[in-house]
């Protein structure tokens, strides 16, 4: 049977007009990309992690599901300070109950943002958010800016749904009502199909943009920041030129510009350049995060409705703090500043840096994921994950922060449980059930 | 004057939060019950005397007792929060926070002193004798306004968002500092006696930022104003030629921020 | 000699992580890889392996090269993943962020054998300093 709409639980596009066809062992998708069409190959595949399992002198054992949960809950209950690390690849409602275990337990709550779009959320916190969601950029939008971020990788459908291609209410023509410039110390694809390509140095992000800026207020750049970004003041009178010739400009940033040196800084100052041409020169723009993770924005809105913050959230006095550096992930694990872990849907130990990764290798970490994997090789108790949006149903933020319902098309494959949200519900009553004893 | 001599008495695995370290707090308290205020470690509260041995008392206020503290407490943080008077030596390096939001008093830390220190303070003299991390007498997240008031030197190297939001007081830097230096600033002096890597003053609108040094990537919004020698403020002077500059006009249309730089030692500017 | 290090994501990546294939052949061929400019990767002498080292010496990983126009001299890109992850510099400019775009590292030619994602984890996580 074809099942119709149902949306990829891959990358913050959400693309929610999936077609999948599911027989006994195989799954044929129409309008996934490559990247989306991977994971959907997942429901099907072989390496598909089936069993709880628990290491037991280095080698994983298989257990039951209550051994596992069991322990599991021992680890958390027993840390003087767990971090419950989020991932994105899973529902806000399981992140929801990992945050009210984090703040139950007095431990550190963080999802990826933090090792992604993190400096972004903190960019926004000192500036401010002029934004739109996709569906204005694409009715409206004659000038679409890509900074620091290859969508043709990161988010392959961006173009095609979102950013240039569509055609909207004032842009018929789609593509041809379109400039695209991209900035990018990389000659990526995107940057090779754009009108023009500012191949700015490596970490000076922030430098450009305070020079747009300066630009933009009527004066001209200091002399040194050619040599600082590699660009000509020329070239950049020419991009604000083809900013204030647009109608309405959608900026896409991406991690370029927010993990490179400056982070929220270089955020903070894009939003500042959006902010100045919406007040004071006649035209209109909107800007976004690209956000290459899935669910990565809903953790963000989660946690910032029920807690205050969007990001690493420290519970160790009962209420939430938040303070980057010093309440994040990599720098707790760095700093060996927690003592156990709980990571879902997420790899940690492949995607922070070498300190973090054998820190959370050492510590007692459970760890909930669909294939084998770095982190899975590094957990003490493993838990099978349940695929969201194929197997169960809930909510994703796609890139624009709209929240997005998605059903499943088939069931969990497991009889313990239904969701990672169960499993999660399940795991904090045990933790509550040891830690009322103790 | 009443000396109150604490001495950690074993390695601290999970950093422990001890805003009680004051004068403020210690003032008119015996030994034992100095031993018995809290800290944090994590989500639990413990005795000051898990982790440090208490010698002494404290005065009959936090003008009259100074704390010493005889060793590395770089895994405890908050030390010296928020006191308003008194004195706290640390005979070792500190971890961050470090007299954050102080008021007044002296506090003088003789090694490293991790990021945070002098957040916000509006008074006294916070003196470190190492190096210090990121948000040096800088604003907290999402406030505008960091350092009010009080003198905050770093006879070492610091690193990133020094005096973020400052609006008054004075941060002097013997060594060398990194990036956003000044950020936002809108009143007060910061003076680098070393180089800069990036983004001095940027987005200020006000106050003075001095650096000896060079500066490797230029804020781009700098506009030039000429030069001008042996540069005095009050009681802190720093001598030789500088290059002048007002901004940051990326911000502002008429920003009052300004920047020297060492003549000799930018070349390039 | 010394570069910035890039990392971030290439198509195919993203296309095998996200089809939970961190262990195959194939995301270790897409992505133990170091994108090196021409004019460096003549300067290093045309190696077909390089160990990459990370700013403060303490770690490095070695990983075949590829030869292209699409980095800038004095750069070099990795895709994201675990054999870049390991040369990131940790520290964070308390943002939590790592750099991960900017890391100074070295990189000298090697004719030490790749290791499997798998090994990483094993070899440089678990057995010890
Ligand atoms: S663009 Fe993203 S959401 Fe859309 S199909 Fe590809 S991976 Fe899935």
């Amino acid at each position: 049977m074809v099942v119709k709409n149902v949306v990829c639980p891959v990358c913050g596009g959400s693309c929610e007009d999936i077609q999948v066809e599911l027989k006994d062992n195989s799954i044929t998708v129409k309008n996934a990309c490559k990247m989306g069409n991977g994971k959907f190959q997942e429901v099907v595949s072989e390496h598909r992690i089936k069993d709880p399992m628990i290491k037991k002198d280095g080698k994983f054992v298989k257990v039951s599901w209550e051994e596992a949960l069991d322990k599991a809950a021992e680890i958390l209950a027993n840390s003087r300070r767990p971090l419950l690390f989020m991932g994105s690849e899973t529902s806000c409602e399981a992140q929801e109950v990992g945050l009210h275990m984090g703040e139950y337990l007095g431990g550190v709550v963080d999802s990826n943002a933090t090792i992604c779009h993190g400096p972004t959320c903190m960019g926004i916190q000192e500036a401010g958010l002029p934004t739109s969601t996709c569906g204005v950029a694409i009715n409206r939008s004659d000038l679409n800016i890509y900074w620091g971020t290859n969508p043709l990788a990161s988010m392959p459908r961006h173009m095609s749904k979102y950013g240039l291609f569509p055609r909207g209410y004032w842009t018929k023509r789609g593509r041809f009502d379109r400039k695209v410039i991209t900035v990018d110390p990389r000659k990526t694809d995107t940057a090779v199909a754009s009108d023009l390509h500012i191949q700015l140095q490596p970490n000076s992000d922030y430098e450009l943009l305070n020079a747009l800026l300066t630009i933009l207020n009527g004066k001209t750049p200091h002399h040194s920041v050619e040599q600082v970004t590699g660009i000509a003041i020329s070239v950049m009178e020419e991009m604000v030129d083809m900013m204030l010739e647009a109608k309405f400009g959608s900026i896409n940033v991406g991690l370029g510009a927010g993990s490179s040196f400056g982070k929220h800084r270089n955020i903070e100052m894009a939003l500042n350049l959006v902010k100045e041409l919406n007040n004071n020169h006649g035209t209109k723009f909107r800007i976004g995060a690209l956000r290459g993770h899935c669910n990565v924005a809903g953790f963000n809105q989660i946690a910032t409705y029920l807690y205050g913050y969007p990001f690493a959230l420290d519970f160790a006095r009962g209420y939430a703090r938040y303070n980057p550096g010093e309440t994040s992930c990599v720098d707790l694990l760095r700093e060996k500043d927690v003592d156990a872990a709980l990571v879902l849907g997420a790899d940690l130990v492949g995607h922070t840096p070498a300190d973090s990764a054998k820190y959370l290798c050492q510590i007692p970490m459970v760890c909930i994921d669909i294939a084998p994997g770095p982190t899975p090789s590094g957990a003490d108790v493993l838990l099978p994950g349940v695929i969201d949006a194929f197997e169960c149903d809930g909510t994703f933020y796609r890139l624009d922060n709209v929240p997005v319902y998605f059903e499943p098309f088939t069931d969990s494959p497991f009889d313990f449980t239904k969701s990672n949200e169960d499993t999660m519900k399940q795991l904090f009553a045990k933790v509550k059930e040891l830690k009322e004893k103790a | 004057m009443a000396e109150v001599k604490l001495t950690p008495n074993k390695e601290i695995d999970l950093k422990v939060e001890a805003d009680v370290i004051t004068p403020d707090e210690f003032a008119g308290k015996g030994k034992s019950e100095i031993e018995q205020l809290l800290v944090w470690q994590g989500p639990s509260q413990y005795p000051l005397s898990d982790f440090f041995d208490v010698e002494g008392e404290g005065g009959s206020s936090a003008e009259d007792t100074t704390i010493v503290i005889n060793g590395d407490v770089s895994r405890v943080k908050l030390i010296g929060a928020k006191m308003t008077a008194g004195k706290i030596i640390v005979k070792g390096s500190t971890g961050m926070h470090v007299g954050s939001q102080m008021a007044g008093g002296e506090i003088v830390v003789e090694g490293d002193a991790d990021s945070w220190p002098g957040m916000e303070m509006t008074g006294g003299v916070l003196h470190i004798k190492g190096n210090a991390g990121d948000h040096v007498g800088s604003a907290y997240r999402g406030s505008w306004h960091g350092m009010k008031g009080g003198r905050l030197i770093i006879d070492g190297n610091a690193r990133s968002q020094i005096g973020g939001g400052m609006t008054g007081g004075e941060i002097i830097i013997g060594g060398s500092i990194e990036n956003f230096c000044g950020i936002r600033q809108t009143g007060g002096l910061i003076v680098v006696k070393g180089n800069a890597i990036r983004a001095v003053g940027a987005e200020m609108s006000g106050g003075t930022i001095v650096i000896g040094g060079n500066i490797q990537k230029f804020t781009p919004g700098m506009q030039n104003e000429g030069e001008e020698s042996d540069l005095e403020f009050e009681d802190i002077k720093c001598s030789g030629t500088f290059k002048k500059f007002r901004g940051d006009f990326a911000i502002a249309k008429n920003p009052k921020g300004i920047v020297y730089a060492g003549k000799e030692t930018n070349p390039d500017l | 000699m010394k570069f910035l290090l890039n990392t971030g994501s290439t198509i195919d990546e993203g296309r095998l992580a996200k089809g939970g294939n961190k262990y195959s052949e194939e995301y270790k061929k897409e992505c133990a890889v170091c994108w090196i400019s021409p004019e460096d990767f003549d300067l290093l002498g045309c190696p077909e392996k390089v160990k990459v080292t990370s700013t403060d010496g303490r770690y490095s990983i070695v990983v075949n090269t590829k030869c292209t126009d699409r980095v800038m001299c004095g750069n070099i890109f990795m895709p994201r993943a675990i054999w870049s992850n390991v040369v990131v510099n940790p520290w964070t400019f308390s943002t939590g962020s790592p750099l991960y775009k900017g890391s100074p590292v070295t990189v000298e030619p090697s004719d030490d054998e790749v290791l499997d994602a798998e090994d990483v984890v094993l070899k440089l996580y678990y057995g010890g300093e």
